[in-house]
This record gives C-alpha cells, sequence and structure tokens, in this order.
C-alpha cells in the first residue's frame, strides 16, 4: 500500500472558522494508506510548503493530499514542491474544502463531515494514482503576426529583433494602417507619417521578416508551437519581382476610383499605391474599378509599363506556413457616418468623420494640408467637432466610451485654428477626457490659448441649408439651445470593431467580447494573451486605445511570443486519454464527441487513437466509450469508483 | 375583394372623420376593404405604454386578441396615436412574459360576458401578440407598393410642391415601431413621390407640433408649429401632408393662432396622406370633408389635373 501523508490547511479562517480542520486531520490518519496527517495555518506560504516538503523526505511518503482551497489555485504550487524533493508531481492531489465546503456552509458540524469525505475521496483517488511525465511537444520558432498597422509593425520588430522569423500579413496592399492616414499626433504634435514610416521601412527590410502584404489568413489548425496557416495572396496583377514602382501606370490609368485610403476626398487609378510611402511601394490592381476587367479593352497600363510587370492572368495563390505562434492585430474601423441618421446619413457632404479632417490637415493629403471644405474647396470659416457620435450611447449605437476623440477632436481643432487664423472651431462634448500623459495639458492650452469654443451637451441634428451645415445641439452648462451655421461639421465617430475582425475569429479561435472587441484572457493581469495558448492579441482591436498604449500592448505581446520561443520544447499535461487497444472495437464515437479534434480513426489498425498535444483531458470520450477502451490517466474507472463510493460515505 | 381588419380610433369617427372616410375611399379604388372591427373600444392613446402598470394594457390587448381569434393576422390602423399604442402594447406582450400573463388572465376571466369574441369549438388561449400591427402609410408601401399607387393615379400632382411631417409618434420609439428611421426617414417621401408630387426637403419635418400641449399651453405649440410651417415654407412648400389627428389639428387650425402671433405668417393648406390619394386616385373633391380645414385648400387643388385639364374644386 502506498504511504499517503494528508495536510489540511486553515487558509487563515477561510476554512478553520467553518471547518473542524483538526477532526479533519485526526479522521484522515485513520483511513487507508495514510501514514501522516496534520493541520498548519497557510499550507501555502513558505513554511507551509517547507513543511510538505520535509514530511515527504522524512516519511518516505509516496502519495500527498493538500486539503485546501481550488486545484485551479495551488495544485501547481504543490506539485511543483513535491517535485523538488524527488515525488512525481502527479501524485499530489488537492481536496477542495474552501470553494466546495467552507466558503458555502455554516453548520460547523456538517461542513466538517463534508470536509472530511472530500479528503477520503482523494485519497482513494491517490492510492491508485500513476506516476506520469509530461508529454513533450515541439515548438516551431516562426512567428504569424496578423495586421500591418502600428500594432503588427511593433510586434513583428520585436519578435524579428530577438532573432526569430516572423511572418507580416497584412490585407492591403501596403503596411501602415490607420497611424498612416493620421496628420499629426497628440499631444505632441509629431507628424504622424515622419514617426511611422522608418517603422514601416525597418519591417520591410528586417531579415527576420517576411512581409505578406495583400494576403489574407485562410485557416488556422494546430496548436500552441504547432500552428498549420494556410495564407491568400490576393492577386495584385502586377509581377512584383520585376515592378519598379516607377509610377508609370497609375499616371496613365483612365479608371477613377474614390480613395479609400483619403476617405473618398480624392481618386486613384484602378492601379494604385494607396499613398506614396507605401511598404512595399507596389501597386495592385483593383479588379472592381479596371477597365480591361470590366470591359475587356484598354491594357494602358500594360502598353506603358516598360519592363513588362502587368500580369492580368495572374490568380490568388495559396501559402501555407508553419508558425508557433500568432499575433492578432487586425485593427480597428470607425463607425460609418452613414450609421449616424440625425447627422444626415452620409448624404450631407460637409459632414466627414475624423480621419477624413485627418487627410484635410495632412501634408501629404488631398488639399496638401490646407483645409478646404468638400463640398466647394472653400476654406470654412465656422467648423464644428462633434464629439461621441455614436460613442456612450447604449440605446442606438455604442454603449463604450472610444476614448482617443476628446484628444484628437482638441487637437482637431487646434491644428485647424493653426492653418485658418480667422476660424472658429466648436467643440461640442460630453465630458472631456485627457487621461494620458500631457494629455489634460494639452487640453488647456487649446482651450485656454487657441479660442477653441467648448460646449458641454449633445448635437441633435445636422442639415444641410444652402451652402450651410447646419448644427443643432445644446449647452447643458447655461441650459440653452444653441443652433450654429457652420461651414464644415467633424464628426469623432465611434471606434468599433472591423466586420473582418469577426471572420478572422472564427478562423483563430480567439474570443470577442459584446461588442466584438478580441477578448483578452484576463482584463487585468492577461491583457495581451488570448484564453487558447498561443494567440496573443495587440492594438485597437482588443478595444478602442492610442498610439503609445497600442506600441506598448504590441510590444507586449512581441514578449510573450519571445518568452514562449525561449523554450526547446512545450510541456503538455499527462493526464489525458488513452486507449487499451486490446479493447477497441473501432466504432469511432470517441471521434465524433471530441471537441479538441484530438481522437483520430486509424484506419490500418481499425481502432481509434489519441493524438496526445491535442487532448486536453476533458473526458468526453472516456464517458462516451462503449466498451471502456479509453480511459483517462489517473481517473480510471476503478478510481472513480471507489472515488463515488468514498464521497457517498461507504466502505 | 381582399379585406383587412380596420381599427379606426375616436378621432376618426368624429374630429377627423375625413381622415376615415378618405382612407376608406382610397382603400376601394386600390382593390381592398378597410374592413372596421365590429366591435372595438379606446386603445388607450399612447398613455398606457408610457408607464408600467400593467392594467392599462388590457385594452389595446383585447381589441387585438379580438382580431387573432376572427382568424386574422393583420390589424390596420390609421392614427399615429392608435397606432403607436398599438403596436406597443403588442410589442409588450410579445416580450414581456409577465405582462403577457397577467394581461391574458384578465382577458380569460371577462371572456364570456364578451359577445364579439367569435364562438368556436376551441380552448381559450393565450394572446401572445401575434397580430401584425401595420400604420396605413405602412400597408401602401409594403403591401400595395408605390408602384401599385402610382399605376392608379388619374390626377396629376406634376409640380404641387408638399412637405411631408412626421410628428412623433409615427416613428417612435424606434426599437418598438420599426417603421422606418426616425431621424431621417423617408416613407411619407416615397408616397409624395409616388402621386407625381415634389418633396420638398426641410428639417423640422421630425420636430414636434406641441402634441396635447395645445391644451395646457397653447403658446408653446403656437410657436413650434409656426417654426415647422414656416422652415416647409422656406424651403418652397405649397402644402403639408401628415397623417397623424393631433398634428393635423395643430397644424391647421392652429394656423388662426400664429397668423395672430406672427404677423409675417402666411397660411398654408394642410392635407391628410389619404386625401391627397384619395385625391389622386380619382376620388371628387367633395368627398374629402375640406369643409373641416381651418385653411383654404383651393390652391392646391387648382394646381392638380386630370385628363379634362383642371379639376373642378366647386
Amino acid at each position: 500500500m502506498k504511504r499517503i501523508g494528508v495536510f489540511v490547511c486553515h487558509c487563515g479562517i477561510n476554512i478553520a472558522d467553518t471547518v473542524d480542520v483538526k477532526r479533519v486531520a485526526e479522521e484522515a490518519s485513520r483511513m487507508p494508506g495514510v501514514v501522516f496527517a496534520r493541520d498548519y495555518i497557510y499550507m501555502c506560504s513558505d513554511p507551509g510548503q517547507a513543511l510538505v516538503r520535509e514530511t515527504i523526505s522524512q516519511e518516505k511518503l509516496d502519495g500527498v493530499i493538500i486539503a485546501a482551497c481550488s486545484p485551479s489555485l495551488h495544485e501547481s504550487t504543490f506539485r511543483a514542491a513535491a517535485q523538488e524533493v524527488g515525488l512525481n508531481p502527479w501524485q499530489v492531489e488537492i481536496a477542495n474544502i474552501r470553494e466546495q465546503c467552507s466558503w458555502v456552509h455554516t453548520d460547523r458540524k456538517k461542513a466538517t463531515d463534508k470536509a472530511i469525505r472530500i479528503v477520503s475521496t482523494m485519497v482513494e483517488k491517490t492510492l491508485l494514482n500513476e506516476s506520469l511525465s509530461p508529454i513533450p511537444v515541439r515548438i516551431t520558432k516562426r512567428a504569424l503576426v496578423i495586421g500591418g498597422g502600428i500594432a503588427g509593425i511593433q510586434a513583428a520588430l520585436d519578435i524579428a529583433d530577438s532573432g526569430h522569423e516572423v511572418i507580416l500579413v497584412e490585407k492591403d496592399s501596403s503596411i501602415g494602417g490607420h497611424m498612416a492616414q493620421l496628420s499629426e499626433t497628440f499631444p505632441t504634435l509629431d507628424c504622424s507619417q515622419c514617426i511611422l514610416t522608418p517603422k514601416m521601412v525597418a519591417a520591410g527590410k528586417h531579415r527576420n521578416i517576411r512581409l505578406m502584404t495583400y494576403s489574407e489568413v485562410e485557416e488556422v489548425s494546430g496548436y500552441v508551437g504547432n500552428f498549420n496557416v494556410r495564407i491568400r495572396r490576393k492577386a495584385p496583377f502586377v509581377d512584383w519581382s520585376v515592378c519598379t514602382g516607377c509610377g508609370l501606370c497609375m499616371e496613365k490609368c483612365p479608371a477613377k476610383v474614390p480613395s479609400e485610403f483619403d476617405r473618398g476626398l480624392s481618386t486613384h487609378g484602378a492601379i494604385y499605391v494607396p499613398f506614396p510611402q507605401a511598404v512595399p511601394n507596389k501597386p495592385v490592381i483593383d479588379r472592381d474599378s479596371c477597365i480591361y476587367f470590366r470591359t475587356g479593352k484598354c491594357r494602358l497600363c500594360e502598353k506603358v509599363c516598360e519592363i513588362g510587370a502587368i500580369r492580368f492572368e495572374q490568380e490568388d495563390e495559396i501559402i501555407e506556413e508553419e508558425v508557433g505562434a500568432i499575433v492578432a492585430a487586425p485593427g480597428y474601423d470607425t463607425l460609418p457616418v452613414t450609421e449616424l441618421k440625425e447627422y444626415g446619413s452620409g448624404e450631407v457632404p460637409d459632414v466627414i468623420d475624423g480621419l477624413a479632417f485627418e487627410r484635410l490637415l495632412s501634408a501629404s493629403g488631398p488639399t496638401g494640408g490646407e483645409v478646404r471644405r468638400p463640398s466647394d474647396g472653400k476654406v470654412p470659416k465656422e467648423v464644428v467637432f462633434v464629439q461621441c457620435a455614436g460613442s456612450r450611447d447604449p440605446e442606438r449605437y455604442k454603449p463604450y466610451c472610444s476614448k482617443i476623440c476628446c484628444m484628437y477632436t482638441t487637437k482637431h481643432a487646434l491644428l485647424y485654428k493653426h492653418r485658418v487664423h480667422d476660424g472658429q472651431p466648436y467643440i461640442f462634448y460630453i465630458d472631456i477626457r485627457t487621461g494620458g500623459k500631457g494629455y489634460e495639458e494639452f487640453y488647456h492650452r487649446a482651450e485656454q490659448e487657441e479660442g477653441i469654443i467648448y460646449l458641454r451637451g449633445k448635437v441633435a441634428k445636422i442639415f444641410q441649408d444652402g451652402d450651410k451645415t447646419v448644427v443643432w445641439g445644446t449647452d447643458t452648462l447655461s441650459g440653452r439651445n444653441v443652433e450654429i451655421e457652420a461651414d464644415l461639421v467633424v464628426l469623432a465617430t465611434a471606434v468599433v470593431s472591423r466586420d473582418s475582425t469577426g471572420e478572422l475569429v472564427k478562423k483563430l479561435r480567439i474570443q470577442t467580447g459584446p461588442n466584438g472587441f478580441l477578448s483578452e484572457a484576463h482584463p487585468k493581469l492577461r491583457p495581451v494573451e488570448s484564453i487558447n495558448s498561443g494567440f496573443f492579441i495587440a492594438g485597437a482591436a482588443q478595444g478602442p486605445k492610442d498610439i503609445p498604449e497600442t506600441v506598448a500592448q504590441a510590444s507586449g505581446a512581441a514578449c510573450k511570443v519571445i518568452s514562449l520561443f525561449s523554450r526547446d520544447h512545450l510541456e503538455q499535461d499527462p493526464a489525458i486519454a488513452w486507449v487499451d487497444e486490446e479493447l477497441c472495437g473501432g466504432c469511432r464515437i470517441c471521434v465524433s464527441v471530441c471537441p479538441y479534434d484530438a481522437r483520430e480513426f486509424d484506419e490500418e489498425r481499425g481502432i481509434a487513437t489519441v493524438n496526445e498535444a491535442l487532448c486536453e483531458g476533458c473526458g468526453s470520450c472516456v464517458a462516451a466509450c462503449a466498451c471502456g477502451a479509453t480511459q483517462q490517466r489517473n481517473l480510471s474507472d476503478s478510481q472513480i469508483r471507489r472515488m463515488v463510493t468514498a464521497s457517498l460515505g461507504g466502505e | 375583394m381582399a379585406k383587412v381588419a380596420y381599427y379606426p380610433g375616436c378621432a376618426l369617427k368624429d374630429r377627423s372623420s375625413h381622415l376615415d372616410r378618405s382612407a376608406r375611399d382610397a382603400a376601394v379604388r386600390l382593390g381592398f376593404e378597410l374592413d372596421e372591427l365590429e366591435t372595438w373600444t379606446c386603445c388607450g392613446a399612447v398613455p398606457p405604454v408610457s408607464e408600467e402598470r400593467v392594467m392599462n394594457l388590457i385594452a389595446s390587448s383585447r381589441i387585438l386578441k379580438s382580431v387573432r381569434d376572427s382568424g386574422r393576422d393583420t390589424l390596420v390602423t390609421i392614427c399615429d396615436f392608435c397606432y403607436n399604442t398599438l403596436k406597443r402594447v403588442n410589442y409588450r406582450i410579445r416580450n414581456d412574459e409577465v405582462a403577457r400573463r397577467r394581461v391574458n388572465s384578465y382577458l380569460a376571466e371577462e371572456a364570456p360576458q364578451r359577445d364579439y369574441i367569435e364562438k368556436d369549438d376551441s380552448p381559450w388561449n393565450d394572446y401572445l401578440g401575434e397580430v401584425r400591427v401595420l400604420h396605413l402609410m405602412e400597408y401602401l408601401r409594403d403591401v400595395v407598393g408605390y408602384d401599385g399607387i402610382a399605376k392608379g393615379v388619374v390626377r396629376s400632382f406634376k409640380g404641387v410642391r408638399i412637405a411631408p411631417y412626421y410628428g412623433c409618434v409615427m416613428l417612435r420609439p424606434h426599437k418598438e415601431i420599426q417603421l422606418d428611421n426616425p431621424e431621417n426617414p423617408s416613407i411619407i417621401e416615397g408616397f409624395v413621390e409616388a402621386l407625381g408630387a415634389e418633396v420638398v426637403r426641410y428639417p423640422y419635418r421630425t420636430e414636434c407640433c406641441g402634441s396635447y400641449l395645445s391644451v395646457s399651453s397653447p403658446d408653446t405649440s403656437t410657436r413650434l408649429c409656426y417654426r415647422i410651417l414656416t422652415s416647409a415654407q422656406q424651403h418652397g412648400a405649397q402644402a403639408m401632408v401628415m397623417s397623424c389627428p393631433l398634428c393635423f389639428h395643430n397644424l391647421d387650425t392652429r394656423q388662426k393662432a400664429i397668423s395672430e402671433a406672427y404677423p409675417d405668417f402666411r397660411p398654408i393648406p394642410v392635407f391628410y396622406f389619404s386625401q391627397l390619394l384619395s385625391l389622386a386616385l380619382g376620388v371628387g373633391v367633395e368627398d374629402q370633408g375640406f369643409e373641416k380645414h381651418y385653411v383654404d385648400v383651393t390652391p392646391v387643388l387648382e394646381m392638380i389635373r386630370d385628363g379634362s385639364g383642371r379639376v373642378d374644386t366647386e
């Protein structure tokens, strides 16, 4: 018979107040195989763990039961302690007498009796426990980063700098993301392009980064350390390996397509690069607007291309790669102005969103940095900025605060004032939120020195009246309704999760929250990990955030990947399903019930097998197996039978 | 001829009988009959849904149940207040289990005494919100279709500039009503276009007319209506169109008070949508109840033409 030690924890008063811990220890000492039993005030403390270690050595224990809190808290603590003195960790079990006993009962006698039964149950299990060793799983030390915005760029650079290979996948033809669209950044007013482009170039040139722009992840299979990904490289209809990026084709293309990058404020040809600083600086042909693809005639780009890089016959390519970790940084969108019916449904030409205003302010934008309104190109003299357009409105739009708008609207008004000295900016706001280094000072400067009028209240309606755009709002501080005949209105539209993020998460097994943003494993302590191991998250796809926060989170995610890659192999819990091949009848019911695709059918031998790397030890197949061929290690049928008997108080 | 269950409500039996009549005439020309419920009571006129008390839901639930029990699945109504009340009570019955159980226990108790509940062999069963409540505007848009209206038009409204007015309860609250977007609606505009008239777009079409303030604070209502009407006129309107009897009262009858309070005000004819519809479909001018209007509608009628030229306005 085994020599088992039972250690009963007081957990201060958490257990000891409701459970007579001394009696539990005393009763435990009479249980089969138990050679040692005692109580202690805090088993998880250093002295408590020392007690466990010393007793294992002195009493030559080959089984240990800690009667304490939930195994999810301290199972690993005590297994590690036991391992230090040579006891196999799978001989250590937790009897949960806190969450499942003392915390939920008040009657001391009954609770004590229940605690004794819980301990007795675990004694029965431990008597039959086998010594196991963890299953080693290899790691492919190559990372996939999805999304080439500032989050993805930063994560890719950090991982690549540590010496690991990175595949950076971006759906557009260039990396850069929304940050490339911005004019200047708050609160320092650095030029966004100037600080971003060096990073874009670095990512493009890094010897450890394989850039796959104009590409999308199609499918992800496998598990942490061993993912297989299928990536679709969309056909650009240009041979990028020979294209020099001279731009002649773009000049000659007769098609006119509204520029997504310029928020529809300018047009480009059907063959285009989204912006001049693109990385890689190679054009793509937009199939839907290309005259040749639509009518079968034109091919002008092909005629002007001196090196013959145009490839109308090109097709999408599927590339398969093995990676060990995946960072998802798919980015954000803003609520379309067309959704905001009271603000003109996008039908009023001089009602634009914040990103469009960024383009009007940008030196490389459609107006060369001059603020000119879309309808007639006039310089607007009265500009109304509307914050919380779709945010903080749980009844109709988004319940959450989009976080970045208070700051960027202040920046917009300030930059407008710097461009148009006799112009008057107004800002409608609910609250001004300036949580960030230097943010409050920036807001004060705008409010007190720059002549920006802040109106605390919501805007009810915006409509066009002649060449004016009329804004009806309320100023709750004076209690009056306000009507402004504006020349231009800028809406700080809500930051929203992308539709494409919804598609992506289905492929990745990452969870999303109620508003479609990626869910972190723990809101405070595991902010860059997904609940599924091997997946990490970064950027505004996880929730609205500004550039410094995005960069910090991206570096955090990269650090998690690097730490994963620092190990030679991963260890998988061995307490999983196994098959007694003599008994298996090959009915395959286990294959159908397994939620992790871990059960496979071996056609040659006619039996079902277990993929140890995928099995999570949930027990579904064990319960389903009709002939008892599938068993779970350290939870065999005979163990379960004896545990049930003990828990019912039987002999 | 197809019959559609029809709930007129109180206003359409008295002050707004011309709304009722023109709607019935127009329906016949479009090939369906507004089949008035044999017995009906007051719907409650909005207050029922403004508070939590389940007791307030009974009157509307009784009406809706009687429609269901007579084997019909659709109830058409015209008055915006009746529409709002019936539709929202129906929504509550569908979505609030406690209210549904309590309302049905009341209805079950009174059932034997009610003679309008048709006798059949089926056991008593709870009303679960099965009936579809439709505004006549909604029926025209979704069942008849604007194309169907346009086909039946025999008098031309070409060149007549008409300003749609929505008021409040026809579209709100959006979650429960789901008729059109309350901030940027298009249902009346589509209707006006189907008649061949020109739609006037102006900012006040969804602003409040003052509603019941017409009684308790008439000056407020006068001010609000002045803004609505002058805004429409500034944008070129020659006539207003709406469906709500209370809006009609405020925007038509109140023009007397507006003229007294605002010397610059010029009166503008106000129509129910059903009057324009029945006129367009060929019903006589004398059948529109224009004698009930405060503002003379003749200037607009003079612009409407049929095959033989000008419409007889005598």
